[in-house]
């Protein structure tokens, strides 16, 4: 793609300069229902998300049209959109970093094995779900595959790129019992290596997930020494994260101002951001073309670092930290990728058994509307087990667990060692919490 | 966008390996959005979605493909990609394509166009203005968007359908914040009309105040309590618990496959018999509705309940031939980039008889939840949740004192059966709902309903 009569139309109208981020993206999906294939999808798309700087402003304007006018359309609306923009940060377009670390991320291997290969192996775990038990009635599985290659240019003449693949499996049993109690599991299983799918492992688990659960009912409402699964750790501390956001402490909604270098959890708890990781949610740039460098966030409790834009970044008088991300076609915002908790010593057995009795949360549900990411209060439904003598007990379900996630992570007795990369993006950890308030029957 | 000419081309190229119903759905959409963050224009943005989803259908089997490239080249290539996936011949020619007339009944009377960027962000101030209420008011954000989806649909059956859809939605959010913690509220009315909703059908500073009011009350509540108890619902948004516990479980995507609660119950008690509920896409002006649904049938006002007996699901042609029920005008997406399915338009339950006051007094001990916040549910099991932004304890048969933090917890078969009152003051209330097919304006809504029983989660301690 050209994008020279795209910046020579900025001039013309007089932009001061002009970013283009652009992403090509192709996918390849379909789902089986009762061993046939019942929908197949794929995919071939562009867009183009620009922004500029006129008088001084911002003005934003994105696209998915590629035809002779475009170039001139984005930047006029460029232009007239910053003539009415207030805003009192100096807007500012990425020159560049002294460095870019080069990982190759993409592995176009997933195309030379052929769709039958993949449906043949989706086929394959349906089968051996329905014989696992008879208890289970549906199965549905999902397969998707896709590419993406972004390109953020600019009219300093920064042209960085970024190509990443994946594919990833959905599969869920739904299982009935004979007092006609219903339960679903699911794994999400994901690489850019076809390879790594091991369906055994896969099936296994989803069995297992689902079929625990039948028959679980709530629990007696009260204090519970509670264990919360790797996946709900992630989700909770995502919303921690977002409050390490420079715009949210700027903006005065972060419980986390003026906390810097300061102990806000308990010492088990380590989170690093590690762009440079080698995995599929490497990232050698952020959205805005700042070169990532992997960072602790929280180190033994203590806050390191706010996360920073460039706008923020020059708010605050510091260097940015890579943290600028776009969701959708929007506007870049503060996020982070690639995030690790450290892992602790002990296995998740281990710390039932210290636990002896107490309850172990393995979904929540409700995140968007049950936690209030300002506060950090939260009030969720969830399901899980108890634990009953030092082990994994009897189901439990639609109870919930309450509290403040600030209180929450001051309250963390230990790390479990089960890290996992999620495909979230989140390398997390188990966690075992002192005390979560449960409310159920 | 395309001929008719050319939709006859790519329609007989999907048809040539032996699918028995092909589809082209264009579109081109443009939106417009200005954010006032902190009373000044932060944020001014121009969006263009552009492009064309091409499906194919052969017994149960769906095959879905989309691009941007609308050309003659794009879509032939999309086109026979996808025929890959059937190997039979031809078994049918694209009928004559006709066009199909249809009466905007959803027209703006004041185009966004026809009202400059500046006067926006003047009415966009005066709301932002509004919320100053208090010094405890510490972030105010009020953003307004707007959009005009153009879409052009053909079919083998010889349909050519073109239709525009215009919207209009403003938030407003607040946070308030003392020494004890922060909280936040939010509004978001918003209409498939003109700016005539904004600036003559709405009363938005008085809203704004109501928003910063909220925000202000939530920061001196104590945590809600926590256990079973009767819960009064407040009308509007509250009607967000029908939408999550019992309309999803309505869509024929689950029901037709057996995956939902409510699968072959038509017929049956699933409510307490003074519940009764509709799907209406029909609403003139409605955020949800439409002149035609995505595949360009007649949106339609579905009477779902009818005095707690189960009266129709919400159906999609391809899921109706699973569950052999035709289709009920309930075919939506996102955009071109998703396959259409069964999805719901304005949903919400129809007004009884009952007065809120009457049913504050006949609660000795429950909750008041008046304004509720997003929620999901597990359509295999009807296991819902929903937050509450707003709520205050009742006891003795009166409101007592604000509680935050407040979670409503449930199974949709156990609530519906639950609700012992419904109230006369129907209200509707604007959201987007997000699920196969992407996500979607819809209303939900309801009179204030009264619930015997639910399990509320709170930080509160039980009583």
């Amino acid at each position: 793609m050209n994008y020279k009569v795209y910046f020579e139309e900025a001039k013309k109208v007089g932009l001061e300069a002009l970013e283009l981020y652009s992403a090509k993206e192709s996918s390849l999906s379909f789902s089986l229902f009762r061993g046939e294939i019942e929908s197949f999808q794929v995919s071939d798309t562009y867009s183009l998300i620009a922004r500029g700087i006129y008088q001084g402003k911002f003005g934003y304007c994105s696209t998915e049209k590629k035809d002779k006018c475009t170039p001139k359309y984005v930047v006029e609306q460029i232009k007239e959109n910053a003539s009415i923009n207030e805003s009192k940060e100096e807007a500012e377009i990425f020159k560049g970093s002294e460095r870019y670390h080069k990982r190759k991320v993409y592995n176009g291997d997933y195309k030379l094995i052929p769709t039958e290969h993949k449906i043949a192996l989706a086929k394959e775990m349906e089968n051996a779900l329905r014989k696992a038990d008879p208890r289970i009635r549906e199965v549905e599985i999902e397969y998707s595959e896709g590419e993406e290659e972004v390109c953020l240019c600019n009219s300093y003449g920064l042209n960085l790129k970024n190509h990443v693949n994946s594919m990833v499996y959905y599969v869920c049993a739904h299982a009935t019992d004979e007092d006609g109690d219903t339960k679903t599991g699911y794994k999400v299983s994901f690489t850019n290596q076809f390879d790594d799918f091991n369906s055994e492992k896969i099936v296994n688990e989803v069995v297992d997930k689902t079929l625990s659960q039948l028959g679980g009912k709530p629990c007696k409402s009260g204090k519970y020494k509670t264990v919360l699964d790797k996946k709900v750790a992630a989700s909770l501390l995502s919303f921690f994260l977002s409050s390490t956001s420079a715009e949210a402490i700027a903006k005065k909604s972060s419980m986390l101002i003026d906390k810097v270098g300061e102990k806000i959890a308990s010492s088990k708890l380590t989170i690093e951001e590690k762009p440079l990781a080698h995995n599929m949610f490497f990232r050698s740039f952020d959205d805005e073309g700042v070169a990532t460098m992997n960072k602790k966030i929280v180190d033994r409790g203590v806050l390191k670092t706010y996360l920073y834009d460039l706008k923020n970044a020059r708010k605050f008088n510091v260097e940015p930290t890579g943290n600028s991300y776009k969701h959708g076609n929007g506007k870049a915002s503060v996020s982070f990728v690639n995030i690790h908790v450290k892992p602790g010593k002990k296995s998740l057995e281990q710390i039932f058994s210290e636990i002896g009795n107490g309850i172990y949360i393995t979904s929540v549900e409700g995140l968007h509307a049950g936690m209030n990411a300002q506060s950090g209060n939260f009030s969720l439904q969830a399901k899980g087990y108890m634990i009953e003598n030092g082990k994994m007990g009897s189901p439990v379900t639609l109870i919930t667990i309450a509290g403040n996630l600030f209180d929450m992570i001051k309250n963390i007795k230990e790390v479990a060692n089960d890290a996992e990369l999620l495909s979230s993006g989140f390398t997390s950890c188990s966690l075992y919490i002192k005390s979560m308030p449960i409310s159920g029957i | 966008m395309i001929t008719k000419n050319l939709a006859r081309i790519v329609l007989n190229e999907c048809l040539s390996t032996g699918c028995e119903f092909a589809e082209i759905f264009l579109e081109q959409t443009e939106s417009e959005g200005i954010t006032v963050d902190n009373q000044l224009v932060e944020t001014v943005t121009s969006n263009t979605i552009y492009g064309a989803g091409i499906r194919l259908i052969k017994n149960l089997q769906s095959v879905y493909g989309y691009t941007n490239d609308i050309s003659k080249k794009g879509l032939m290539a999309l086109a026979s990609s996808l025929k890959k996936s059937f190997d039979g011949n031809q078994e049918k020619e694209c009928a004559p394509i006709h066009k199909v007339r249809i009466k905007n009944r959803h027209a703006p009377k004041v185009p966004y166009s026809s009202v400059s960027k500046e006067e926006k962000v003047a009415l966009l101030k005066k709301v932002a203005q509004a919320m100053l209420i208090d010094e405890r008011i510490v972030r105010t954000i009020v953003s307004m968007n707007n959009e005009t989806q153009t879409v052009q649909i053909f079919n083998s059956n010889g349909k050519e359908v073109t239709d525009q859809r215009i919207r209009g939605r403003m938030h407003m959010q607040t946070v308030a914040k003392d020494e004890n913690g922060i909280e936040t509220s939010h509004e978001g009315p918003g209409a498939q009309k003109g700016m005539e909703f904004f600036l003559d059908e709405n009363d938005l500073v008085s809203e704004a105040k109501e928003v910063a009011q909220v925000a202000l009350t939530m920061l001196g509540a104590k945590e809600c309590p926590s256990g079973k108890m009767p819960v009064v619902i407040g009308n509007g948004f509250g009607g967000v618990i029908f939408h999550e516990a019992c309309g999803h479980s309505l869509e024929a995507s689950s029901v037709s496959k057996d995956l939902s609660v409510f699968s072959h119950k038509q017929g049956t008690q699933i409510a307490s018999n003074i519940v009764s509920a509709v799907d209406d896409g029909t609403i003139p002006g409605g955020w949800g509705s439409g002149n035609v649904d995505d595949e360009g049938n007649k949106c339609k006002r579905n009477l779902l309940i009818k005095n707690g007996i189960l009266n129709s699901y919400m159906v999609d042609p391809f899921n109706g031939k699973r569950m052999g029920a035709s289709e009920t005008g309930s075919s939506r997406r996102e955009s071109y980039r998703y396959e259409p399915t069964s999805r719901m338009t304005n949903t919400f339950i129809l007004p009884g008889k009952s007065t809120v006051e009457e049913m504050i007094k006949a609660t000795p001990y429950g909750l008041y939840a008046k304004s509720l916040g997003g929620g999901s549910v597990n359509p295999a099991t009807g296991e819902f949740n929903f937050a509450v932004n707003e709520a205050y304890m009742i006891e003795d048969g009166k409101i007592t004192y604000p509680v935050k933090g407040a979670t409503l917890i449930g199974s949709g078969k156990d609530v519906l059966m639950n609700i012992d009152m419904v109230g006369s003051d129907l209200k509707r209330a604007q959201g987007m709902c997000g699920a196969a097919s992407g996500s979607i304006p819809v209303d939900v809504g309801q009179p204030t309903i009264r619930v015997k029983e639910i399990t509320v989660g709170g930080r509160g301690g039980t009583r």
